[in-house]
This record gives structure tokens, sequence and C-alpha cells, in this order.
């Protein structure tokens, strides 16, 4: 994957929360590995102004990649419908929230699920991180 | 055929679904004897749940499908060779199977871990030493008139969880159900689907903000201004404290959102004690997996601890617990050299970057479908699906007991053994 490219594009700081889908739930039940569990997991929720910040639309690609700059992936944008949240996103429990997940948690073997600090930019016309580029 | 199919229903016994810790005991099916074809009454998870994955896993060792008894013996000889080995999982196994597993932990001297040391662990913890009251869920649609959700999202983790017990029955002492007799509220960092059906008893916080609002909450319960460092309406607070107050049978449902944002239990057990002073209150872990309180709570009864242990090789008497016998670090402290999971996907479920070891030591697996952590492992075992494969027993998030029979007949299913008949065989084999 390209992420080079993506380099000079404005780059958004986010905080993200993970948190639960009943309709991704269903679909993991049914099987990790098919289309629609992409489609599901690798999504990330942001506030409409800091969708518009990244110059990006909804339903287009972002790289979202973590603090430490180890875990890097590719989702779709998603606008979370809430009342202004600037600074926070959400991203549903999934290998894809969980590649920026940090590894060290001061020894407390709990790692910060809902507590992400990692930068969003634009991806536009790449594609998102499949299952197998894990 | 229809009309017959309705005859079958009928005639069925209610059964219990394994999709989350709510097991739900009230589902109905319709089965061609094989498969579930059809499942009534339970939400969206359950179905799928019940129905039976996609990608069902085969026995394979090295990537190469064999015989399941050549895949136990190939698990058997990993954790012979081992010197330190994980065992981790068992939330979706039934008390026989976690028992089991116990034992061979025992056995080969195994660090052995399950989710709850990443998520509900420090709740139950409180709820096992008697540091906070809890009730049953049954007491809840029966009793409970202020309800509340905090930093838990049922209506997406446990579908059922309003309507079956806790907002919307009619239960015997809240004949008036929810229109009058029951409040629920909702404390969270975002207006989830759960917050929209609290309507004005919604409080949102911001993130990381949770024991600082239980401290101005305790304030407000005591009588005194509640105060806050971000922008909340005191009065709001002073709402809020009145409802608990009143309250004939509170209990608070919580979920990981609250236990993500503590740095331990501390300001929940504040917050209990000052609510039993003034008022009556109970508090429930909306637990995920359908049997991890089931596997805390042996592992309890065996050890005093309810995760994170480790046993000395062959001497059962000798525990050692702590954070370094959490899969987490032992993980990032590559402390483990083979790991056995059963009924989990930590290569899904933790972070990449914790997870990653497991790809560097032999891993078996054990479970009935495929998942991230199956194909990279070294050894696969498919597994019987609780509640429709195989029978047991399971413990309800808040610890009741829920006993259940194979919905499918059993004896056709011979490649796929429940997972408390595999630890079995493992056993032997070593
Ligand atoms: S709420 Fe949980 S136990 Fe009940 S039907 Fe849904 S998944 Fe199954």
């Amino acid at each position: 994957m390209g992420f080079g490219q993506f380099l000079a594009a404005p780059e958004h700081k986010v905080t993200i929360v993970t948190y639960r889908d009943i309709f991704q739930s269903a679909v993991m039940e049914e099987g990790r590995f098919s289309e629609e569990y992409l489609k599901l997991s690798a999504v990330i929720k942001m506030d409409a102004a800091d969708i518009k910040k990244l110059d990006v639309k909804v339903g287009d690609t972002v790289l979202v990649k973590n603090k430490d700059n180890n875990g890097k992936v590719i989702v779709r944008v998603e606008s979370s419908g809430y009342d202004s949240h600037s600074g926070i996103a959400y991203m549903p429990n999934s290998p894809w929230s969980n590649a920026l997940v940090d590894a060290d948690t001061g020894g407390s073997g709990v790692p910060r699920y809902k507590n992400i600090e990692a930068m969003v930019s634009s991806a536009k016309g790449e594609s998102i991180t499949g299952i197998d580029d894990f | 055929m229809k009309r017959q199919s309705m005859v079958i229903l009928l005639n069925e016994n209610y059964h219990v679904c394994t999709g989350c810790a709510l097991l739900c005991d009230d589902i109905e099916v319709i089965t061609d004897g094989k498969k579930i074809t059809e499942v009534k009454t339970a939400c969206r998870k359950g179905v799928s749940r019940m129905k039976g994955c996609n990608e069902p896993m085969s026995p394979t060792v090295d990537g190469q499908q064999v015989d399941i008894d050549v895949a136990i013996s190939a698990a058997a000889n990993i954790l012979k060779n081992s010197k330190s080995p994980l065992i981790f999982g068992l939330g979706n196994s039934t008390d026989g199977a976690q028992k089991k597993a116990i034992e061979l932990a025992k056995q080969v001297g195994a660090v052995l871990d399950d989710t709850s040391s990443f998520c509900q662990g420090p709740t139950l913890e409180a709820i096992f030493n008697d540091r906070i009251k809890s009730c049953t869920l049954d007491d809840v649609r029966n009793k409970a008139d202020v309800i509340v959700y905090w930093g838990a999202d049922p209506s997406n983790s446990h579908p059922r969880h309003l309507s079956k017990f806790s907002y919307f029955p009619r239960g015997q002492e809240r004949q008036r159900g929810w229109e009058e007799d029951r409040t629920m509220i909702t404390i969270d960092i975002r207006k989830s689907h759960t917050a929209k059906i609290s309507g004005d008893k919604f409080y949102q916080i911001p993130l990381q903000m949770d024991a600082e609002f239980i401290d101005a909450l305790i304030d407000a319960l005591s009588g005194k201004v509640p105060k806050v460092s971000f922008e909340f309406d005191p009065k709001r607070i002073l709402e809020l404290a009145n409802i608990l107050k009143k309250a004939k049978f509170g209990t608070i449902f919580v979920g990981l959102g609250l236990v993500y944002s503590l740095a331990d239990m501390e300001p929940v057990v504040r917050l209990m004690d000052k609510l039993n002073e003034v008022s009556n209150f109970h508090l429930i872990p909306m637990v995920g997996h359908y049997n991890m309180r089931g596997f805390n709570q042996n592992l309890f009864n065996e050890t005093g601890y309810l995760n994170r242990v480790k046993f000395e090789k062959g001497n059962s008497t000798d525990v050692q617990h702590g954070a370094e016998f959490s899969i987490v670090e032992s993980l990032n402290n590559k402390t483990v050299d083979a790991a056995l999971i059963i009924g989990t996907d930590p290569l899904s479920s933790l972070p990449r970057s914790v997870a990653e070891h497991l790809l560097d030591i032999p891993v078996i697996t054990i479970d009935p479908c495929e998942t991230f952590t199956s194909r990279k492992a070294k050894v696969t075992i498919p597994s019987a699906l609780s509640g429709v494969e195989c029978g047991g027993s399971a413990v309800r998030m808040d610890g009741e007991e829920v006993k259940f029979e194979p919905i499918i007949d059993v004896k056709d299913q011979t490649i796929r053994p429940s997972d408390e008949e595999i630890l079995a065989r493992i056993m032997e084999a070593l």
C-alpha cells in the first residue's frame, strides 16, 4: 500500500473510542472473513466538521495511523450523526480498530481500547485495508 | 409445509441462546435434524449464532487437514514440549469445559487467563469479594424502579436486555411498566441507541471523566453542591442524585465504557457505598461472552483469583496471580512459548501489536468456526457449538446458573466433540 503519497494531505488528530454495533456483531457470528464483515468493520465515524477539515466526503477512504506510527489502516469515513464532538471519532470493535491500539498498557494488562490517539488523513481512491493485510 | 413447521415449533421446548451472557432461555427453533434452519425470539446476534457460521473449522495440523485424533495428539505434543504454555479463552465454553481447562492448566503448569482480564474482571472481582452489592436479573424485572446504564449500550451489545429484564417488562412489583413504574438513566460519552431510549434522562459526560462525575454525584447524594471541571449544569447532577435517592430498588448496569475509563474500581465502590447509605442499589456487569462469568467463578472457587494465574507444573496448590500473567503482558513480555486458545479469537480482539507474539509460537485453537487466530494456528480442533451441538451449564451475567441441552442430535456429529471432551482427550494424550 502506498501510504507515502498521503503525507502531504491535511491530518486531523482524533481520539478514537471503540463501540459495539449489533449488525456487525451478527455478521461476525456468520463468519469473520466476509465482505459484509469488512464493510461493517473498516469504518471510522467522525464529526461532520472534522470530515470537512480533512477535505474528504462521507464514504471516502481515510488513512488512520496511531500516535507511535506502528499501526495504520485505511477505512471508510462516515458521519457519526451525533451532536458536535470534534476531536473524538468512533470505530466498531474489530481487527481494524485493534491495529491502532497501543501494546503498552503500563503493565496493567488492559489496552486502551476506548482511548486511541490517532491521526486521520485523506486516502481518497485507496482501497480499504483488507483482512489479508493484517 | 408451513403448517407442519408451526406444529413442530409449538411442540419444541424452549432453548437457550449462547450469543451473549444474557443466556435468553425462551428461544424456539426449527431444525432439519442437522442444522437449525429458523430461530424465533432471539435477537439478530442470537439468530446468527444459533444458525452456525459459514466457515466451520476443520481439524488441521500445519494447515493440512487431518483426522481429529491426529490434531488432538499434535496439541498434546505442543503442550508437552512447552516450558510455559498459555491457556486462554473459555468464555464461550460450558462450566464443564472450564473446569477441565483448569485441571489441564495445573497438569502442564500453564498461565491461564480469559477475556475478563481486559474487560469486566475488576467489576466481577469486586462483586466476588462482596465489595459491591449485586442482584439477579429476575430481581430487576420484578422490582427495579430505577435502572442506570453506565458506559453500556445494550441495544447493540445485549439487544434483549431492556425487553426481557430491565425496562420494558411488567414485573411483579412493577405492573405499570416503563410508562409509570420505571426510570431508565443512561450515562455515556455519546448518545447511543440505548441513550435515546432514556430520553431526557441521558447524561452525557466527556471521555475519561467518569471518576470525576462519580465524585460529583457522591457530593450531590451527600447534600453538597456538585462540581466538575467540565461544562455540566450542577442542577442536572442534583436532579440525577434525587432520582437515585428515591429509588426503592435501583440497579446500575456497568459497561466497558465505565470500566475502561477508571484506573480501578474504587470510585464505583465509593458510589455504591454512598447509594446504599441513602437508597438501595445493586450493580450488574454487562458481561459479553456467554460464560465468561462462569470461568471467573470456577477459577475463583478453585484458587481465590478470577483470572491471570500461573500454575506450577504438577503442583496443584502452587498458583501465582498478577498482571504479569494476563494474556496481554504474557504476550508483550514474551513469557509464554505456546498457546491453547479456546473459543475466542485474540488475533482479532487484542491489539495487533500485542497479538503478534502469537505468530512466533505454536498455537492450538479449539473453536467451532474459523477465526483469525485459527488461520495462523499450528493445530486446529473443531468443537461443538454450545447450546446447539452440546449441552452443559453456564453462568449468566448476574451470576445465575443456566443449564441447557443440545438441540441437534449429537450422535450424528462425531466430527465435532465438545470443548470439554477435547480437553479431556488432550489430557489423556499427555
Ligand atoms: S440478547 Fe444475547 S442471549 Fe439473548 S438472544 Fe440476543 S444474543 Fe442471544
